[in-house]
């Protein structure tokens, strides 16, 4: 750039030509946009000579520090003396922590000479337990994303920090000074970490009138506030569904975050298998992850939720020994009887046989009654303190949708005058009728800490670029209150500044990296004996042990309840039902992309949604008798027409959902500086009214006559008959133990097959569709482990999608109360397998050990492969996916795997590159590969448990047990492959009530 | 009818008509050489090459982006491409099937037609050939499937049918051309001889391969001639039955079954003689050569027409059948699937064209009126590409996991390379009416010699 010809001179008298010529001209400005960093590629108009020469400063200032992280531009040296513990080939582990609703899950980072690629949850952590989510899985991405923000901006102008530090804390101490910070006010993302507690409290004693809020559109308020109604106290609740034998969920679906998902799914699964098989019932409008696992499933529209709890407490009062309920009971009055009456009985009559060994349990979108009535139930059945404990509150600020209105209302009075904004992306996600960008482009002094130059980057003042939480040092709470101290993989790649140097230059620290100011909080607030060894402790394990929350106790105090349902009664009387031909709305969060935050991350986009398969969208999600009623199918347009507002939406009939009621995914139709997440799907959030956040009624639907094509990946909802994801009643089961026994075993075939019993390992899998809760965490594990494309939007409406590993979802039954299961299906990698005798060219064989490998180098891509694959699991490169990968993302790419080029086939190894790797850890140490030594990546992130991996040649291996299980069975058995992954059949528990 | 052919009163139409000789002879399959180029031919030439152009432009995008740029994706690995193939390929099969069988039979209607049969295989097989190699991920490795010695010590997988497509194709084309060349060495000498300009009489001349036409000469001629004739004749059974292992030795229901070899040669055969008559049709009329092309021949063709395409009929009844009687849910699946499927429309087309529209061959008058043979001709030949259509892609579309159905849409560049391929095809042909003898001298000469002599007989008895 300096070296161009026409560049101005800078220093002396300038001499031009013409206006344009002084003012900039737009060649000169496209060169300048292209030289800069691709995030400042936006110019403001009006441009003087000052601010010219400003951004020449700034721009080559940023290309300098650009150049800083991604090359270094010393000569670099190999090692002479080899760093303690680094062998290079060799990945590093690291604990940190991930934070999403303000709670942390544990996590091991895969660090690659400084270069984490892939990470996996933190065994010891109590919110992981080794397992992790889509969302960890993916934050990997999020971390190399190019088009992150880069730099502090004022304006849309690039600044350095130092001007930025400079401005506010000249304005800050006149703050100070003029009103002690009345004007002060920080928006803050869902936050238990300690520090940022303390950061709090200091800042309450430096800026008196100073004031917090936080914001997370999906937080979970009405929980604490119905245990409030309940317990008459604030507390958390810690649930155990391990030691429930009867679940009743009320729109709740806590297999999902925000909550301790990962915790619950493996406590909830480890009771799906036969012996100790739990029941669920699941009372829910659209259809959950926690629905599809439910054995009895009741679909209500939103609103009626509280009815059906009501309900159930009447009927339970009439149970022996559970009179303790009757205040509660009688406050709701003569509820009409419904007409599902006899589900209310059967639920009630089963809680009443399981006292103490059940959970009620209620979704956040829930009005805190329910969460009341939920807690009313445990606690005359005895589940408190059995498999529910409550603690005391893990705190943070409230951070729900009235916490927004407060500031909103605070803003509009012009009360506010310097706001700062941690929380993810609130102009987006705030509810439409706060209009909140406008509010917060009103405040004359605004900074938001952001990852993205997203759409409430554009209306501030101040935008710093946040450090992903991989880069940072800061610290955090788990859902049981355990603290972790969040360490960085990588120093940030894009000059993001962490959140705790932000906050602390607001008390005037400006000189200290977050490392020290976060150890200098823990040296004053933590043990001050050892210091070291413990902080090295807490960095070694990813958490600080025994600092989980102490359980509270507490007993039923329903009167608040009660009234609180007295008021609602009376409410309900004055009301008058809206418009007949109104239907109900239902905000729901995201599985994918969450609220929007990761609305960015393709592979997030990608991954087919658990329920729908839909990639590359949302949609309005409408039950079959609705879509038939208004004359609707897939893909059609729809206006949704809400309180004065309306937004456009594609269609998606969804079995098993509610009828009369349209269930909105938040979190797309992003229109920030994002080209990933920009355009995809529809803005929910653009409906959504601060009074009634979660579910109304009053929603107009309008048919449109356009369409809009959604990206499904598994358009066939019907198993045909045929025996491939196979669940039985779990007394079927125990009469006939042998009704798989034609589905598994060997089939009769005129060759010798080969005998696999003599080699060191016979690797298999097993995958219990028992536990598989359909969650995804597996394929977006497999996409991090194999570096597996995306192919976008287009290619997936071409049937393209690459993942190796794919969760079919089958519907049975009705359409509108369909029973729904889940199998996860990658290579089988059959002994006998089809794909192997026709190629041509010996690109795909089988090894000794069983594993059907792919040769990529060999490959001419013929295709053949897979068209004899009766499976279909294999993948093929129909264009570069590969070619055009950022800089940054490449340094994602695990070393490990190869890259896979254009015109080659691909499918799932079994993870072979971790066998490889724990074969070599084996030899070096003279002894076999363990059972349990080794995990596919999947199975290591799958929070189920339901998928086991190892050697059939170890007789006493989990996977050599789990193949002679009685519900074992292979899948198309009858094609002859002998698959070496085979299936263990779903059970089901239902309640012979209901039957 | 005078003619020297209409020695059987049952038989009235003859193999050659009017009264001819040598001469006569020499001028109606030469003229189209001699003649100065019409504005017709250049029109079609013109239309041809832009095709041609097409296709380069759908090869080029194909090499250069990748398989992507077609319609292929996961589970229809195959598509367009193979469908292509194996419908060239059988286009290609009627060439072999005139010159070999029929010569070895000594079916003395095949001498008028067979240089037309012939070349049309090569350039059927030419246009089949360039698909194996561009529907590969990564066509620069092509040479992957052939056996050659190479450092790494690899081979190809036996077992799989794909390198017994590139030996079975290869011998293919190797003997059909050498056929087709042999059998003109004697025209091309006629040309040269009779070639007013230099540069026409060195080209020609080259061709000739120094022919005087001696006794001797004709002696070899006629030995290799039916050498390679006797050589050809499994080929025409070995070809299509390779190409429909393919198919046959997979598990995919729609493929696996082992009614496909006589039923692909069948509609090989079947799709040829359709060429055949498309291309014969309008060439017999333009160029004048109705009186060595007659009505009989097209009779007889038309009748292997119609026999061909109850075979092929029965290989649709009897795959129905054998997908219920086999009580094979998936094998059933598929046979429902093709017939009331997303894709029903192109099993109807397929039944309509090769069963149906045939069936008017059971009347002679329809044999001998060209134009609706030549419908009918055009209709087997679209049948039978959607017959292919069907067995390559519908199979694919829905197979056992219903998780892993799909639909599919070919883009332009399938169709590109399609039409393209016809139009290359087309090309090749104007260029062979241009330039060489579409009807061999040689042989009709040698026929109207046998005739005369069976005529003479006949009459002295």
């Amino acid at each position: 750039m300096s070296s161009s010809g026409s560049w101005p001179e800078p220093s002396g008298e300038r001499q031009w030509r013409s206006i344009e010529e002084r003012e900039g001209s737009a060649e000169l400005r496209a060169a300048l946009e292209r030289e800069f960093p691709a995030g400042a590629a936006e110019l403001s108009d009006g441009i003087d000579r000052r601010s010219f020469i400003q951004l020449l400063g700034a721009s080559l200032a940023a290309s300098a520090v650009g150049a800083c992280t991604s090359a270094p531009a010393e000569r670099i040296l190999p090692y002479t003396r080899q760093p303690v513990g680094l062998t290079p080939g060799n990945p590093l582990h690291f604990a940190t922590a991930l934070s999403l609703g303000g709670r942390a899950t544990g996590v091991l980072a895969t660090s690659w000479e400084g270069r984490p690629t892939k990470l996996e949850g933190n065994p010891l952590h109590p919110s992981s337990q080794g397992s992790s989510g889509v969302f960890e899985q993916a934050a990997l991405l999020q971390l190399y994303d190019p088009q992150r923000a880069r730099l502090v901006k004022q304006r849309g102008t690039p600044r350095a920090w130092k001007t930025f530090l400079l401005d506010t804390s000249l304005r800050l101490s006149a703050s100070a000074k003029k009103d002690q910070g009345a004007g002060l006010r920080f928006l803050l993302e869902p936050n238990a970490s300690p520090f940022v507690a303390d950061f709090r409290t200091r800042m309450a004693q430096a800026y008196r009138n100073a004031r917090f809020y936080g914001y997370d559109p999906l937080a979970d308020d009405n929980g604490p506030r119905g245990v409030q109604l309940a317990f008459g106290q604030p507390s958390d609740v810690q649930w155990d569904f391990s030691k429930a034998d009867v679940v009743v969920s009320l729109d709740g679906d806590f297999l999902q975050p925000p909550g301790p998902h990962l915790r619950h799914a493996r406590a909830f699964s480890q009771r799906r298998e036969p012996a100790r098989l739990n029941r669920l019932y699941s009372i829910e409008s659209t259809l959950t992850i926690t629905g599809m696992m439910a054995d009895h499933r009741l679909r209500l529209r939103p609103s009626e939720i509280q009815l059906f709890a009501l309900e159930l407490v009447q009927e339970l009062v009439q149970q022996p020994g559970l009179s303790s309920l009757s205040g509660v009971s009688q406050a709701s009055g003569q509820l009409a009887r419904s007409e599902h009456l006899k589900w209310v009985k059967a639920v009630a009559s089963d809680l009443a046989r399981h006292r103490g060994r059940s959970i009620v349990i209620a979704g956040p979108s829930q009005p805190p009654i329910v969460h009341g009535l939920a807690h009313a139930i445990n606690a005359v059945l005895g589940n408190l303190g059995q498999t529910l404990q409550l603690i005391r509150p893990v705190a943070g600020v409230e951070s729900g949708v009235a916490s927004l209105s407060a500031l909103a209302d605070e803003i509009k009075q012009g009360a506010v005058e310097m706001l700062v904004i941690t929380a993810r992306n609130p102009v987006y996600s705030a509810p439409a009728d706060l209009d909140f960008g406008k509010r917060v482009a009103s405040v004359p002094d605004s900074i938001y800490h952001g990852l993205y130059e997203d759409e409430t980057w554009e209306k501030v003042q101040w935008g710093i670029p946040a450090a992903h939480p991989l880069e940072t040092w800061s610290d955090a709470r788990a859902h049981d209150g355990t603290v972790s101290i969040v360490q960085p993989l990588i120093a940030p790649l894009f000059n993001g500044i962490p959140e705790v140097e932000l906050l602390a230059s607001f008390l005037g620290v400006i000189d200290k990296s977050a490392h020290q100011i976060l150890r200098e909080f823990w040296i004053e607030h933590g043990p001050a004996a050892a210091f070291e060894q413990r902080w090295e402790r807490w960095l070694a394990d990813g958490f600080i042990a025994n600092t989980a929350s102490p359980s509270v106790q507490a007993a039923l105090r329903p009167d608040s309840l009660i009234s609180a349902i007295r008021d609602w009664v009376k409410e309900q009387q004055g009301q008058v039902r809206s418009t007949p031909d109104a239907l109900e709305v239902n905000f729901v969060g995201d599985y994918k992309v969450y609220d929007g935050r990761f609305a960015n991350n393709a592979w997030l986009q990608e991954l087919p949604n658990p329920i729908t398969k839909v990639t590359w969208d949302n949609a309005a999600l409408i039950s079959p008798a609705t879509a038939r009623r208004l004359g609707l199918e897939r893909d059609d347009v729809v206006l949704l027409q809400y309180r004065g507002r309306q937004i456009e939406a594609p269609v998606y009939v969804l079995p098993g959902h509610a009828d009369d009621t349209v269930s909105l995914p938040l979190g797309y139709g992003r229109s920030g500086a994002e080209s990933v997440a920009r355009g995809v799907g529809f803005n929910a959030f653009a409906l959504r009214h601060s009074a009634a956040p979660w579910f109304d009624r009053g929603l107009i639907v309008k048919k449109l006559s356009r369409k809009h094509k959604l990206a499904v990946t598994h358009d066939h909802w019907a198993m045909e008959g045929r025996d491939l994801a196979i669940q039985y009643a779990v007394e079927r089961f125990e009469k006939e133990p042998n009704a798989l026994e034609q589905l598994r075993g060997p089939t009769e075939t005129l060759y010798n097959p080969v005998n696999f019993d003599r080699e060191q390992y016979k690797w298999a899998m097993a995958i219990d569709l028992s536990r598989c809760i359909g969650c995804s965490a597996c394929v977006v594990a497999c996409q991090a482990e194999n570096n597996i494309p995306v192919v976008g939007k287009v290619n997936v409406l071409k049937s393209r999608e690459m993942h190796w590993l794919r969760i079919d979802r089958y519907f049975s039954g009705t359409l509108e109360d369909p029973a729904v299961i889940t199998q996860p299906v990658a290579c089988v990698h059959c002994e006998k397998a089809p794909c192997e005798y026709v190629c041509p060219v010996n690109a795909t064989v089988h090894s000794d050990e069983g594993l059907n490998e792919m040769v990529y180098n060999r490959c001419v891509g013929t295709r053949y492969c897979s068209n004899n694959c009766p499976y279909k699991v294999r993948r093929f490169n129909y264009l570069h996916y590969t070619q055009n990968k950022p800089k940054s993302e490449r340094m994602l790419m695990n070393p490990d795997v190869t890259v896979r080029a254009r015109g080659v086939m691909e499918k799932c190894t079994y993870c072979v590159q971790r066998i490889e790797r724990a074969r070599i850890q084996s030899r070096i140490e003279g002894r076999a590969i363990r059972d349990g030594e080794l995990t596919t990546a999947c199975q290591q992130a799958c929070p189920a448990q339901a998928i086991t991996f190892g050697s059939l040649n170890d007789a006493n291996s989990a996977v050599a047990r789990l193949h002679r299980d009685q519900r074992r069975y292979d899948l198309l058995h009858e094609l002859g492959t002998l698959p070496r992954t085979a299936y263990l059949a779903r059970v089901k528990n239902p309640n012979p009530e209901l039957a | 009818m005078q003619s020297a052919a209409s020695a059987d009163p049952l038989d009235p139409l003859p193999l050659i008509a009017g009264r001819q000789d040598s001469d006569s002879l020499t001028r109606i399959i030469f003229t189209p050489v001699w003649e100065k180029t019409r504005r017709g031919w250049w029109f079609l030439f013109l239309l041809g090459l832009a095709g041609t152009g097409l296709l380069t432009a759908a090869i080029t995008v194909t090499f250069k982006e990748g398989i992507g740029s077609w319609g292929n994706n996961m589970p229809v690995a195959w598509a367009f491409g193979i469908t292509d193939f194996v419908w060239w390929i059988g286009i290609g099969h009627a060439g072999t099937l005139i010159s070999a069988i029929l010569l070895l039979f000594q079916q003395k209607w095949r001498n008028s037609i067979n240089r037309f049969a012939e070349t049309m295989t090569l350039f059927a097989v030419m246009c089949a050939g360039m698909f194996p190699v561009l529907h590969l991920g990564r066509p620069w490795f092509a040479y992957w499937l052939v056996p050659y010695p190479n450092r790494m010590t690899i081979w190809p997988q036996f077992k799989s049918a794909l390198p017994w497509d590139v030996v079975a194709v290869s011998t293919y084309f190797t003997v059909s051309l050498l056929f087709w060349y042999v059998g003109l060495v004697p025209d091309f000498a006629s040309l040269r001889d009779a070639s007013y300009s230099r540069l026409k009489r060195i080209v020609y001349g080259i061709f000739a391969l120094g022919w005087r036409g001696s006794s001797r000469q004709w002696h070899h001629h006629k030995i290799a001639y039916l050498l390679l004739g006797g050589l050809a004749t499994p080929l025409v059974v070995s070809v299509h039955t390779i190409v429909s292992f393919d198919f046959a030795i997979s598990q995919l229901p729609g493929w696996h079954t082992t009614l496909f070899p006589p039923y692909f040669v069948a509609g090989a055969i079947f799709s040829g003689f359709a060429m055949v008559l498309t291309l014969i049709i309008p060439a017999r009329r333009i160029l004048g050569l109705e009186e060595i092309i007659t009505l009989k021949h097209i009779d007889n063709m038309n009748k292997v027409v119609l026999a061909t395409s109850m075979m092929v009929g029965y290989g649709y009844l009897m795959e129905t059948f054998i997908g219920w009687y086999s009580a094979d849910k998936y094998e059933l699946f598929s046979v429902a699937n093709r017939m009331f499927g997303p894709f029903a429309y192109m099993f109807w087309l397929l039944i309509l064209c090769n069963v149906l529209a045939p069936q008017v061959f059971w009347s002679r008058k329809i044999r001998t009126n060209v134009v609706a043979t030549w419908i009918v001709s055009i209709l087997v030949n679209v049948g039978m590409w959607s017959e292919r259509f069907v067995i390559v892609v519908v199979s694919l579309h829905r197979d056992f996991l219903p998780s892993s159905w799909a639909m599919y849409k070919p883009t332009w560049v399938d169709f590109g390379l399609l039409f393209g391929t016809i139009s290359f095809f087309g090309t090749l042909f104007l260029l062979f009416l241009r330039f060489l003898p579409a009807i061999s001298a040689t042989e009709t000469k040698e026929l109207y010699k046998e005739l005369s002599e069976e005529h003479a007989e006949a009459t002295a008895a």
